[in-house]
């Protein structure tokens, strides 16, 4: 009989030496990942802080956050001392100092002032965008998890999804200009010349003509929903089908229909999955700039979005500063200077704290609901 | 559709007896939001198709207007022009790298004395201007203001001492002569200190120094860039008179076009005397067809001196090949002198083709439709807004959007999979809940910002990297400019990493458990189990993973149109690897670009469409592919 002992080999097994080096290097790249990531994130916190924070209560420059958008001038004066103003407190110095006469002058576009304009813009896109495409969104999942059975027209809607996921965001930037901006149909008396086709009301000369929405806030807010349909068809059907069946069988043998199900027993209970995925499609959509760049944002603008309009509906057709678009006009268009890089550093960090928040929230939420939703 | 409907319909109620019910209103209510996903799709490709089609007639009457007005012709000699403008500059960098090569040691100390010299100005030159330039402290009542300027400027110059650029070619005495003799520099000095103009004159020294054995290829090189006078000054001549057929053909272009509304504004008017107006409109704008045959002879008899000067530059070119050097001993020289090398047997064979082709080109021969279709697919040049001739070549942009591809992939393939490996195989679960998140966090950065980190921060330290001494042996380095292919090809690494690596995580979590069981029931190690069982169980699924981040990184545009460098050229190939480090535009760049500032409705608004339309295609057969890929690994 053998000794069992011997059977089982002592010492290290052959190739342990390999198993840890092959174990080290995978382990090693992926924290190189992780290390890379949050230099990149130290890096822009270091250069950002200093634009928004300060060590004064409330330990926040408030400013930056809520003023507007404006030019920054750089200017000694006699005296050999340096101000930095942006253009509406240039001013005032100019009108408190008549005939001061300043020297070495220097303007920087776009960086004096605060991103008030730019955050509110953004706010307003994010928000059309999401409503639009929950509405339309979750309606097709409603439908798509609910109702649809195996059909030709089911399989061309899934692909169509599918395909819709794919397209990179500058064809959607193509497609929002092409369809919102220039040929989505309006109520006019004057219908533009370039009008694709005018279709008259009968009415006091009103006409239905296809010229587009020109670069609007509503336009934006089209092309963004569009872009981000896919994401919320797809994660609210997942929510949806994630209710057990029983719910649905239960409320259908006490005689409730289809509707009734679907509203009492099915989407009160997803509703939350949808919301937090939801999140993650706003923190997509906040940082989108190449579907916005040509349908709804301006690099710079006098007024808040909401002020200086005759009706209220008219904010759907004005432009707006976007923040992501804010930062591109920084970075692309204007020559880096010490002096821009308040601006620069503070919008960028700004953002970055923004789309941080909401992608935290959404995982955390996601963590929350995993382990209160149990059926 | 309608079978749904009506089978669902069941007998009770009136109202669902007859085929409609409130239940059925809600149904489709839903059923059309879903098809919704199908308009759109459809919107997207028809919308594409109609502002992008119309792009290749007009094209196609561009080049017919260039054929036409003789442009091409000018251009077969333009082109053999410029590529001896090229092997010209080429031989005369070869030459300054040779001599600045050998005197590098001088030229590095007059060049680090020069940096810190212009530090020192910039630092102080704005105090010290308004002391120059000041008319209030000129004047008597205003002497505390002079000295408070003058304080000011003290404090200032003692600030820019503080901290002077390292200067390791100069020696210690060096330097603190240059500090000291900055330092007690008076305001008002115009002229450089004497150790700035000192060394300068040592390195002009120095290069004539080095000049001197060269010189037989200075002569060479001389003698070369004047062969092609005689052809420039011919080709000046030609180009001024077709630049005016051209503009009258134009014009002409314009007028018809007029035209046509008028008549279908004619047309579709009720009222006589208001068609009858329009009418006269229309006949009235009837241009008188330009005269293009009177210049174009004129043109077409320059032919035999074309041909003529051709030949000579030809055989002045094949006695400067013998001329030059075969090798120089600077690496740069080297490197610079071996690519004119290479290039001249391409020029000397163009050189020589081009008399068939001036004496074969016809005014009169037709510009087909393919034409403008193989002249967008293959041209190799996409220039607009230029006053010449515009030309819409794909070709630069998809290669510059490829070679972002290429480096992007080539850094995040083995990163991700390694990662995603890691994570799924040998990682704890603590490890897990901590890496998963952040790189889920990385693809939640928009990518503008990226954009704005590539600009301010990567290509920054890049540029410094590939200016060390230690690096030099990277082929391209030190590089030209800081924003390039690699920088971007590296953030887009950084942007398609996520991707790559959730989706090979999943693909590696759906093996059946039993396999990795089964391995190691059988004996195999952790390793060879992740590499022998598991990778090729989830091939398909680490394949599709690939193909999508290919596809994400082929659309981005915030980061490349940043970083990319926007320069609208196919890279230099001759410089090897070094192709990577050049700046370069891409596919989706150049739509973000230029849309915003192209009339609507121009042939190159239109092109850019059509640009469209091809990345929308690209895109879509490799998502296509992913998921033939994913649908494989599902069975």
């Amino acid at each position: 009989m053998i000794d069992p002992e011997i059977l089982i080999r002592k010492g290290m097994p052959r190739g342990y030496f390999k198993d840890i080096f092959v174990r080290l290097a995978l382990g090693s790249v992926t924290y190189l990942i992780l290390i890379i990531a949050l230099l990149l994130f130290a890096r822009i916190i270091i250069d950002g802080a200093p634009a928004i924070f300060s060590t004064k209560f409330p330990f926040v420059d408030i400013e930056f956050l809520t003023a507007k958008n404006e030019t920054l001038h750089v200017f000694d004066d006699a005296e050999g001392t340096r101000h930095q103003l942006p253009a509406s407190k240039y001013n005032e110095y100019l009108d408190a100092h008549p005939g001061a006469t300043i020297y070495n002058e220097k303007t920087f576009s776009y960086s004096g002032g605060g991103i008030a304009g730019p955050i509110a813009g953004t706010a307003l896109l994010t928000l059309g965008a999401i409503i639009l495409a929950l509405f339309f969104g979750v309606s097709a999942a409603i439908y798509l998890a609910e109702y649809a059975k195996q059909s030709p027209f089911i399989h061309a809607v899934r692909l169509a999804i599918l395909n819709l996921a794919g397209i990179p965001s500058i064809v959607f930037g193509l497609f929002g200009f092409s369809v919102f901006v220039l040929a989505v149909p309006v109520i006019t008396n004057t219908p533009s010349d370039r009008s694709l086709l005018v279709i008259p009301l009968l009415i006091n000369d009103f006409a239905l003509s296809f010229q587009g929405w020109n670069s609007s806030l509503m336009a934006g807010c089209a092309t963004l929903a569009c872009m981000i349909l896919p994401v919320i068809i797809t994660a609210s059907e997942e929510s949806l089908r994630a209710v057990p069946q029983g719910f649905r069988d239960a409320s259908l043998a006490m005689g409730a229909t289809r509707w009734q199900t679907i509203r009492k027993c099915v989407l009160p209970y997803s509703m939350p999955g949808i919301l937090t995925s939801s999140l993650l499609a706003i923190t997509r959509v906040a940082g989108e700039t190449a579907p916005i760049m040509f349908t709804a944002a301006v690099a710079a603008k006098d007024d808040f979005p909401w002020e200086g309009l005759s009706n209220p509906f008219d904010i759907l057709s004005s432009q707006v500063q976007a923040l992501p678009y804010h930062i591109y006009t920084l970075a692309a268009r204007i020559p880096n200077s010490e002096f821009t890089q308040r601006a620069q550093y503070g919008s960028v960090l700004v953002f970055l704290i923004l789309v941080a928040v909401l992608s935290f929230g959404s995982m955390l939420l996601r963590a929350k609901l995993r382990a209160k939703l149990k059926w | 559709m309608a079978s749904e409907k009506s089978s669902n319909a069941k007998t009770g109620h009136k109202f669902q007896r007859s085929g409609f019910s409130y239940e059925q209103l809600i149904r489709f209510f839903f059923a059309s939001n879903a098809g919704l996903s199908i308009v759109i799709l459809t919107l997207i490709i028809a919308f594409l198709l109609k502002e992008g089609l119309g792009f290749f007639p007009g094209y196609r009457r561009d080049l017919e207007t260039y054929r036409i007005a003789g442009l091409e012709f000018v251009d077969i000699s333009r082109n053999n022009l410029t590529a001896h403008e090229q092997l010209t500059s080429l031989l005369n960098r070869a030459y300054y790298a040779e001599v600045n090569g050998k005197s590098s040691r001088e030229l590095k100390r007059t060049e680090e004395a020069s940096a810190l010299y212009n530090a020192f100005t910039d630092q102080v030159g704005p105090t010290r201007d308004l002391i120059l330039n000041n008319p209030q402290a000129e004047t008597d009542g205003n002497a505390g203001m002079k000295a408070a300027l003058l304080n000011n400027y003290e404090k200032q110059r003692e600030k820019a001492l503080q901290k002077p650029l390292s200067t390791p070619h100069l020696t210690n005495e060096e330097r603190q002569q240059l500090i000291e003799s900055l330092r007690a520099r008076p305001p008002e000095a115009t002229d450089d200190p004497p150790l700035v103009a000192a060394l300068a004159q040592e390195f002009v020294a120095a290069q004539q120094k080095h000049a001197a054995p060269l010189q037989e290829f200075r002569t060479v090189i001389d003698d070369f860039e004047s062969a092609g006078f005689d052809l420039g000054s011919i080709v000046m001549e030609m180009t001024e008179s077709v630049t005016v057929t051209k503009e009258q053909l134009q014009t002409a272009d314009i007028l018809e076009k007029d035209r046509k509304t008028l008549l279908a504004a004619a047309s579709g008017e009720k009222d006589p005397v208001e068609r009858e107006r329009l009418l006269a409109d229309a006949h009235a704008a009837l241009a008188d067809k330009p005269d293009v045959e009177t210049p174009m002879q004129a043109l077409l008899e320059r032919k035999p001196e074309c041909v003529r000067l051709h030949e000579e530059l030809k055989t002045a070119s094949s006695a400067a090949f013998d001329k030059i050097p075969q090798s120089l001993t600077e690496s740069d020289a080297k490197r610079i002198l071996s690519a004119a090398r290479k290039a001249w047997p391409v020029f000397i064979t163009d050189l020589d083709m081009a008399p068939g082709k001036i004496n074969a080109w016809k005014h009169t021969d037709p510009v087909p439709l393919s034409d403008a279709f193989m002249s967008f697919l293959t041209g190799k040049k996409w220039v607009t807004g230029g006053e010449w001739q515009d030309f819409y070549g794909i070709l630069p942009l998809a290669i510059g959007s490829l070679m972002i591809a290429m480096i992007a992939l080539s850094i995040a393939i083995p990163v991700s999979i390694s990662a995603a490996i890691y994570v799924n195989h040998f990682a704890k679960p603590r490890e897990q809940a901590l890496v998963k998140p952040i790189i889920e966090f990385i693809q939640a950065i928009p990518s503008v910002v990226l954009g704005f980190v590539g600009i301010l921060v990567f290509g920054t330290i890049l540029r410094e990297i590939s200016v060390m001494d230690a690096f030099q042996w990277v082929p391209g380095f030190p590089i030209e400019e800081r924003l390039n292919i690699f920088t971007a090809g590296c953030l887009l690494a950084l942007m398609s990493i996520p991707t790559i690596f959730s989706l090979a995580e999943d693909a590696l979590n759906n093996v059946p458990s039993a396999y990795a069981e089964a391995s190691e029931a059988l004996g195999a190690s952790h390793v060879q189990t992740a590499f022998r069982v598991m990778i090729p169980a989830s091939f398909s699924g680490i394949l599709a993973a690939i193909l999508l981040g290919f596809g994400r990184v082929i659309g981005e545009t915030m980061v490349v149109l940043l970083v990319a460098g926007n320069r609208i050229k196919i890279p230099d190939f001759s410089e090897g690897l070094g192709a990577f480090f050049q700046p370069s535009h891409t596919l989706t760049g150049i739509i973000a670009q230029e849309l915003g500032e192209v009339p609507l409705g121009s042939v190159h608004y239109r092109a850019l469409f059509v640009v469209g339309i091809v990345l929308f295609a690209v895109v879509l057969g490799i998502n296509a592919t992913a998921h033939h890929f994913v649908n494989r690994a599902k069975k």
